[in-house]
């Protein structure tokens, strides 16, 4: 019987598969990114490519509502994750072909 | 080879000791006022929660320094709460202010009094095992909408979890497939983003025809889908912003889900409602429908609980693709059960992670439709 852990645990599925650098063409921040599938994303920042960010320092918190004004993510960042997939510098686990045409797959 | 090569271990590491740093909801305030003593078991504690005639909310440890009296079976006596056994009485700073029989207070007459703040109609206490004060940039966000009068009041339930650790209900916030199989909805989007103290999911959903009432009414309409921005605001408190879309309007509500933990293995869960008055929706109807979204969150919880009762933790689940960021969820709890020094980067960095709905539902629709197919005969 080993003693409890109490250190936070690795994702499983990064174990065969763990997360790659991706870097925005924007801002020129770096970030860790893993995608399972076209349509998957895990991103991961660090508090230096937060501060880089551009659309991070444009966003303005003017809601009334309480989870409102919270930065939902960056676009400019989800592009450059999509375009490294499809250059290939970032795998795509699922073997699935890139849906060329959306308008095939609803 | 050995069979125990091929099976996988469920792994249980040490459960906490303590208890999470961070405001935690109590309940309404309403509920708090009325003079009375109010024992609250918390924190592995029995607190009591009273307010005095200056109308300020107290939270207190509930047994009594001078020979172990309950406060919370005493008397509200003034701005004190005074001891059923000897009538020692206690200021909401915790010290003691007068001993009726006794020339004079002894000296380090204290007891644990502990910070509190009414926002909003709730009452939130601050819990934290290494003392310090709530720090000014650890808030509950303002709900404004709480005293407009285009939105109901407060509908509060309150219902205690018994035999599971809070992490459970912590999980759901990243476990989209439960979702479905547990509460009846039919997730279409959904993304994890933590940041901070701040867990945020947020999630679309379509309506399911064969949940839906198989006659819909003016009173009982179809739900098309919904539109969901929910977030932990800290280890306990969940604000959740949703939008039902019916044929011809939407209709907002505010959700709170909040608990406070009683100890490590049970804990009492709070959830309220306030829904907006839409033109053309009366009073009595828009309070009706925050009623009828009460029950039906009540039934979920429910649903959620007969889970918790018969499963077993595990600091080891097995996830699929399509699964949520449940190790990430956990490493951005943790910061809550570590002396606030020990914090670190990798559990309060920004990270995102967005499911791929693409094959759930496919499967959902399928069983859908088997389960349309079914009530059809």
């Amino acid at each position: 019987m080993s003693t409890p852990r109490t250190d936070v645990r690795l994702d499983v599925r990064l174990e065969a598969a763990p997360m790659q650098p991706v870097g925005c063409g924007t801002c020129g921040a770096t970030v860790l990114a893993r995608k399972s599938s076209w349509d998957q994303t895990t991103l991961q920042w660090t508090a230096a490519a937060l501060a880089t960010c551009a659309e991070r320092r444009t966003t303005t918190a003017g809601s009334e509502r309480p989870n409102r004004n919270a930065f939902t993510g960056c676009s400019a960042l989800t592009a450059a994750i999509r375009a490294a997939a499809v250059a290939g510098q970032l795998d795509v686990q699922s073997d699935e072909p890139l849906p060329t045409n959306p308008e095939a797959h609803p | 080879m050995t069979t125990h090569d091929q099976i996988r271990q469920i792994e249980v590491d040490a459960g906490p000791r303590r208890f999470a740093r961070g405001w935690h909801c109590l309940g309404l305030a309403r509920d708090l006022t009325d003079g009375k003593p109010h024992q609250i078991n918390a924190f592995g504690q029995k607190l009591v929660v009273f307010a005095g005639e200056d109308g300020t909310i107290n939270v207190l440890d509930a047994y009594c320094r001078h020979m172990g009296g309950d406060l919370s079976q005493g008397i509200v006596k003034g701005n004190e709460i005074a001891c059923p056994f000897h009538d020692w009485r206690w200021g909401g700073d915790g010290r003691c202010k007068q001993i009726p029989y006794a020339r004079r207070v002894p000296l380090r007459a204290r007891t644990a009094s502990w910070p509190t703040l009414v926002q909003d109609g709730m009452l939130f206490v601050w819990n934290d095992p290494q003392g310090n004060p709530p720090p000014a940039d650890v808030t509950i966000p303002r709900i404004p909408q709480v005293d407009d009068d285009r939105w109901t009041d407060w509908i509060w339930y309150e219902t205690v979890i018994e035999g599971a650790n809070c992490r459970e209900i912590v999980d759901n916030v990243v476990d989209m497939a439960h979702f479905f199989y547990i509460h009846y909805s039919f997730p279409t989007y959904f993304k994890n983003v933590f940041e901070g103290t701040a867990a945020y999911q947020y999630m679309d959903g379509a309506g399911r025809d064969d949940v839906r009432p198989a006659t819909p009414s003016r009173n009982n309409p179809t739900v098309l889908g919904t539109t969901s921005v929910a977030a932990y605001h800290g280890p306990s408190f969940m604000i959740d912003e949703v939008t039902y879309h019916y044929e011809d309007l939407d209709v907002d509500t505010i959700l709170i889900n909040c608990h406070y933990p009683i100890d490590e293995n049970s804990f009492v869960l709070q959830y309220g409602i306030i829904v907006e008055k839409k033109d053309g929706i009366s009073d009595a109807d828009a309070e009706l429908m925050a009623a009828k979204t009460g029950k039906f969150i009540k039934y979920g919880f429910e649903q959620d609980v007969a889970i918790w009762k018969s499963k077993a933790r595990i600091d080891n689940p097995l996830l699929c693709e399509e699964d949520g960021p449940v190790y990430q969820l956990r490493r951005w709890y943790q910061q809550f059960y570590v002396d606030v020094e020990d914090v670190t980067p990798e559990m309060t960095d920004r990270f995102e992670f967005e499911i791929d709905t693409t094959r759930p539902n496919e499967a959902w629709r399928a069983e859908v439709e088997q389960n349309l197919a079914a009530r059809r005969g």
